[in-house]
C-alpha cells in the first residue's frame, strides 16, 4: 500500500462548489434530479440543420437563459462557449457562497479546458478571409476565435484575477484543467480555483464529427448512446460546461463552507496512437490509473466507483473495459457508471462528469449509465437505474483519441 | 509549495526554429549580434494585406530536419518545427535517443497556438468553394492545435502527461512552469516544455483587423514604435530534478525557480493601463522563487512594441522593482525574432538561459528614439557582457493572461557557461 501522507490543510483541496450548464439542466438541483433519475438529456438537434449529416441527435444545453447569470454589457461580447462558461462559473462560486471582493480577487482563478473552443466564430473569420479578402475581417469577433477567450470572458464578468490558464487536449481538455487547477492550489498559487470544461454543438462542428465517422449511427443502426453495450454504435455528440469550485482546505476551514468532497489525486499520461485514433492497448489507461492512486495514496482496492469514458465509440468502450478488467480483481472491482450515456460526448465534458462524481461521492449514490442494455463486460456497471452505495474514493476516467489520459481520485471529505 | 522544499528543476537540453536561428546556436549567436529577422514573407502572398512583414522561419526544410525514420506524413507546419526543435533539444540534453526506461515517465507540455491552421486554410477554401459534403476533411485533420504534443509523444512513444496550453502569448511560458510543477509533483521525470507558432494568413489577418501590426519592423519601447511584428517559431526545452542531470553529468543551462500567472480581467485584447495583472504577475513569480526584486539582474521583457503594451510594462516594472528599475536592464528579443504568440514565453526562455549561462544580455534592435514613457534601460546599442545570476521573462497575452518565469544560473557541476 502507497505510504499515507498527512498533508497539511493548505495541500489538501476540496469541492466546495458546483455549477454546470448541461443538456440535463442548468444549475445543480436540476441537474443532479435528473441525472440520479436516469434521465437522458439527447434528443434530435433544434439548434440547427443536420440534413448534411448522417446523424440527427444531440445533447444539446436548452433552456439555457444567458441573461440571469451574465451583465447586458458583457453579454454582447460573448460567443456561446463563453456563455455557458461564464453562467457555469457564477453558479459554482454562488453554490460555493464565495462572494468575489477587492480582498480575495486576485487569489481566485479559473482553469477552463475546451476541446474546440469557438468553432463557429473561426470558421467565420475564415470565411470572410478566403471570400472576400483580409479588410473583411470583423475585428470584434477576433478576440473570440482565441480558446482561452471564455475564460477570460468570465474573469472580466466575474471580477476574479488569480491564475487564469486555458488548455485543450480532446476528450480530456476538462480533467487536464481540474488536474492543473489542484496543482495551482497545492502549490500556494490560489486559494479558489474554478476548474472544469466547456464545448459547444456548432453545425460546422457537428458535421465535421459526422465526416470523421464517429457518431452513431456509424453503422447505419439505431442511433444513440449506449455506453459498454453490445449494440453500440458511436457517441452522440454534445455540449455544455462544468465547473468546480475548488479551494485550500484551509481556506474553506478558515471560512467555515459547506465541503461536497476532496479531490486527492490526479494522473496524467500518454501512449502511442494515430493522431486521431484511439489507442487499441491498455497501457496508457494503466499506467494514468496508477499514477492517479499514487497520488492520492490509495490502492485499487480502495476505489468504491469509476466514472467511465465510455461513450459508445467501438474502440473506446471495449479498451477501457478491459484495462479496468487487468486492474481490478473480479471479487473487488468498484461500480463502473458512464454518464455520457444521458450527457452524449462533448470532449471536455469532463468538467460535467466531474460535477457528477462530486456529487456521488457527497449522495453515497452513482447515476446510471443511460442506453445501456447488453453489458460488453462482467464488471460491476451501474445501469437501469441509480445505485445507492457508500463512497470512499471514486476515480473519474479521462481518455482521449491520440493517446491522451487524465484520471481524477474524488474522496469522500474526512477531517 | 515553499520554494526551498521544493525539487530543484534544470533545463539540460534546448531545440528551436526562429526567424534568427534555426537552431539554438544559430539563435544565440544571432541574439549576441543583434540580428533582425523580420522581413518580407514569402509562405503565403501578402498582397492583399496592409502588412507584408513577419518573423518567418525561412529555408525550412522538413525532411532535413527530421530523420528519415520518422513519418512527416499529415504533420502540419506546426508539427513540423516542434518535432524537428524537440528533436535537437533531446540531442543537446543527451538523450538521443531516450532510454526506454525513462520513457514511461517523460511527457509534453506545449504552448500552442494556431496548430495546424495553415493547412486549415486549404480546407476552409475548399468548403467556401464546394460546400461542407464535397470539402476535403482529411485536411482539416490536422488543424488541432493539440496535435504538436500528440505527435511528439506518439513519435517517441512517450508515457508521461500531455497538456496543451491555449492562453495565447502566454502559454509558451505557462507550459514551462507547469512542466517544473509536473515534475516536482511526480507525475513526470522528465518533461519537454515549450511551444509552437506557425505563420498562416487567418492569424495575419486577425493581427492585420485589430490594426496591431507596425508595416515596418517593430520598435519596442521606441517612441515612433506603431505595433507588434508577426512571428512564428518552435521553441522546446527539457526539464529535469537537477539532482538526475548532475547524476548523469549532463550540461546544465540554468534552473527553473519559479512562476507566476495571473489574469487583468478588464479587456480581451487590451492591457490594463494600470498595469495591475503584470505587476501581480512578477510579483507572484518572485514569491514562488522565493526571490526578491533585488535578486533579479536582467529582464527579457514582454515588449511586442505596442503602443499600450510597453508603456503598461514599464510602468509594471517600475512599480515592482522601484527606484532599482533604473539599473536592471531589460530588453525586448522580439526586435529580433518577431511576436511568437504561443510560443514566445518558451523562445524568450530559451534567449534568458542562453543569457544565464552565456553571460550576455541581447539587446533591444530597431531601436530609434526614446520615449518619455518609457524611461529604462532597454538595452538598445548592442548586446553587453554581463553577470547574470537571475533572469526574469513577461509573457503577456490576450484575454488578460499574464506569465512571468524566472530563471536562474547553475554554477555547480556540469553549468554550461564557460
Amino acid at each position: 500500500m502507497p505510504e499515507r501522507r498527512a498533508l497539511p490543510d493548505a495541500r489538501r483541496v476540496v469541492v466546495t462548489g458546483l455549477g454546470m450548464a448541461t443538456p440535463l439542466g442548468v444549475g445543480k438541483d436540476v441537474f443532479a434530479g435528473r441525472l440520479f433519475a436516469g434521465a437522458s438529456g439527447i434528443g434530435p438537434v433544434q439548434a440547427f440543420d443536420t440534413q448534411a449529416a448522417a446523424s440527427r441527435l444531440g445533447a444539446e444545453v436548452r433552456d439555457f437563459s444567458p441573461r440571469d447569470f451574465i451583465s447586458v454589457k458583457n453579454l454582447r461580447r460573448m460567443d456561446r462557449t463563453s456563455l455557458l462558461t461564464t453562467a457555469s462559473a457564477r453558479l459554482a462560486l454562488e453554490d460555493a457562497n464565495i462572494t468575489v471582493t477587492e480582498e480575495n480577487r486576485d487569489r481566485v482563478g479559473i482553469l477552463l479546458g475546451t476541446a474546440f473552443g469557438a468553432t463557429d466564430v473561426t470558421v467565420s473569420v475564415a470565411g470572410a478571409l478566403l471570400a472576400e479578402g483580409p479588410a473583411s475581417v470583423n475585428p470584434i469577433l477576433v478576440p473570440n476565435t482565441v480558446m482561452n477567450a471564455p475564460a477570460g470572458h468570465a474573469s472580466i464578468e466575474l471580477g476574479f484575477r488569480g491564475v487564469n490558464t486555458t488548455v485543450t487536449h480532446f476528450g480530456v481538455s476538462a480533467e487536464n484543467a481540474i488536474a492543473y487547477a489542484v496543482s495551482e492550489i497545492r502549490r500556494g498559487a490560489a486559494d479558489v480555483m474554478l476548474a472544469g470544461g466547456a464545448d459547444i454543438l456548432s453545425k460546422f462542428y457537428y458535421e465535421a464529427l459526422s465526416k470523421f465517422r464517429g457518431l452513431s449511427p456509424d453503422n447505419g443502426g439505431e442511433e444513440g448512446a449506449r455506453p459498454f453495450d453490445a449494440g453500440r454504435n458511436g457517441y452522440v455528440a454534445g455540449e455544455g460546461c462544468g465547473i468546480l469550485c475548488l479551494e485550500s482546505l484551509a481556506h474553506a476551514r478558515g471560512r467555515g463552507a459547506a465541503i461536497a468532497c476532496e479531490v486527492t489525486g490526479a494522473g496524467l499520461g500518454s501512449s502511442r496512437a494515430t493522431p486521431s485514433g484511439w489507442p487499441t492497448g491498455t497501457e496508457g489507461i494503466r499506467r494514468t490509473f496508477r499514477r492517479a492512486l499514487a497520488d492520492a495514496a490509495i490502492d485499487p482496492s480502495e476505489v468504491s466507483a469509476v466514472s467511465a469514458a465510455a461513450n459508445g465509440g467501438r474502440m473506446l468502450d471495449a479498451v477501457e473495459a478491459r484495462a479496468y478488467e487487468e486492474i481490478f480483481t473480479a471479487d473487488a472491482a468498484p461500480w463502473i457508471t458512464s454518464v455520457k450515456g444521458a450527457l452524449g460526448e462533448s470532449f471536455s465534458g469532463g468538467g460535467i462528469r466531474a460535477c457528477a462524481l462530486a456529487l456521488s461521492v457527497e449522495k453515497g449514490c452513482l447515476p446510471p449509465t443511460v442506453g445501456l442494455t447488453r453489458p460488453i463486460t462482467g464488471l460491476p456497471l451501474v445501469w437501469g437505474e441509480k445505485r445507492e452505495t457508500g463512497i470512499r474514493h471514486a476515480v473519474q476516467a479521462g481518455i482521449s483519441f491520440g493517446g491522451t489520459y487524465a484520471y481524477l481520485v474524488f474522496s469522500r471529505y474526512e477531517s | 509549495m515553499n520554494a526551498k522544499k521544493r525539487k530543484r528543476i534544470a533545463i539540460t537540453g534546448m531545440g528551436t526554429k526562429n526567424a534568427i536561428g534555426a537552431d539554438v546556436p544559430e539563435f544565440a549567436a544571432g541574439l549576441k549580434q543583434g540580428r533582425c529577422g523580420i522581413a518580407e514573407i514569402d509562405l503565403f502572398d501578402t498582397s492583399a494585406f496592409r502588412t507584408h512583414k513577419g518573423g518567418q522561419v525561412k529555408n525550412f526544410n522538413p525532411r532535413l530536419a527530421i530523420p528519415g525514420t520518422f513519418s512527416l506524413k499529415r504533420m502540419s507546419r506546426a508539427d513540423q518545427l516542434s518535432f524537428a526543435a524537440t528533436l535537437e533539444a533531446l540531442t543537446d540534453a543527451g538523450f538521443d535517443p531516450l532510454p526506454d526506461n525513462v520513457t514511461e515517465e517523460t511527457g509534453v507540455a506545449i504552448g500552442g497556438g494556431s496548430g495546424g491552421l495553415f493547412e486549415a486554410e486549404n480546407f476552409y477554401a475548399d468548403l467556401l468553394k464546394k460546400g461542407m459534403a464535397q470539402a476535403k476533411f482529411s485536411r482539416l485533420a490536422t488543424i488541432y492545435c493539440a496535435s504538436s504534443a500528440d505527435r511528439i509523444a506518439s513519435a517517441l512513444g512517450l508515457g508521461g502527461p500531455k497538456t496543451t496550453f491555449m492562453t495565447a502569448c502566454s502559454a509558451g511560458a505557462t507550459a514551462l512552469g507547469y512542466a517544473r510543477d509536473l515534475i516536482s509533483g511526480g507525475q513526470a521525470r522528465i518533461m519537454l516544455a515549450g511551444g509552437v507558432e506557425p505563420m498562416c494568413r487567418i492569424t495575419y489577418a486577425a493581427f492585420n483587423a485589430l490594426k496591431s501590426v507596425d508595416e515596418d519592423v517593430c520598435r519596442p519601447f521606441d517612441r515612433t514604435r506603431a505595433g507588434l511584428s508577426l512571428g512564428e517559431a518552435a521553441a522546446i526545452l527539457v526539464l529535469e530534478p537537477l539532482e538526475a542531470a548532475q547524476a548523469r553529468g549532463a550540461k546544465i543551462y540554468g534552473e527553473l525557480l519559479g512562476y507566476g500567472v495571473t489574469c487583468d480581467s478588464f479587456h480581451m485584447t487590451a492591457p490594463d493601463e494600470k498595469a495591475s495583472g503584470a505587476v501581480r504577475s512578477m510579483r507572484a513569480a518572485l514569491a514562488d522563487a522565493g526571490l526578491s526584486p533585488a535578486d533579479v539582474d536582467y529582464i527579457n521583457a514582454h515588449g511586442t512594441a505596442t503602443p499600450v503594451n510597453d508603456v503598461m510594462e514599464t510602468r509594471a516594472i517600475r512599480e515592482v522593482f522601484g527606484k532599482r528599475s533604473y539599473d536592471i536592464p531589460v530588453s525586448s528579443t522580439k526586435s529580433m525574432h518577431a511576436h511568437t504568440l504561443g510560443a514566445a514565453g518558451a523562445l524568450e526562455g530559451i534567449a534568458s538561459l542562453l543569457a544565464l549561462s552565456g553571460g550576455f544580455i541581447p539587446p533591444t534592435v530597431n531601436f530609434r528614439e526614446r520615449d518619455p514613457e518609457c524611461d529604462l534601460d532597454y538595452v538598445t546599442e548592442g548586446a553587453r557582457r554581463a553577470d547574470l545570476r537571475v533572469v526574469l521573462s513577461n509573457s503577456f497575452a490576450f484575454g488578460g493572461n499574464n506569465t512571468t518565469v524566472i530563471f536562474g544560473r547553475y554554477d555547480g557541476q556540469g553549468a554550461a557557461h564557460a
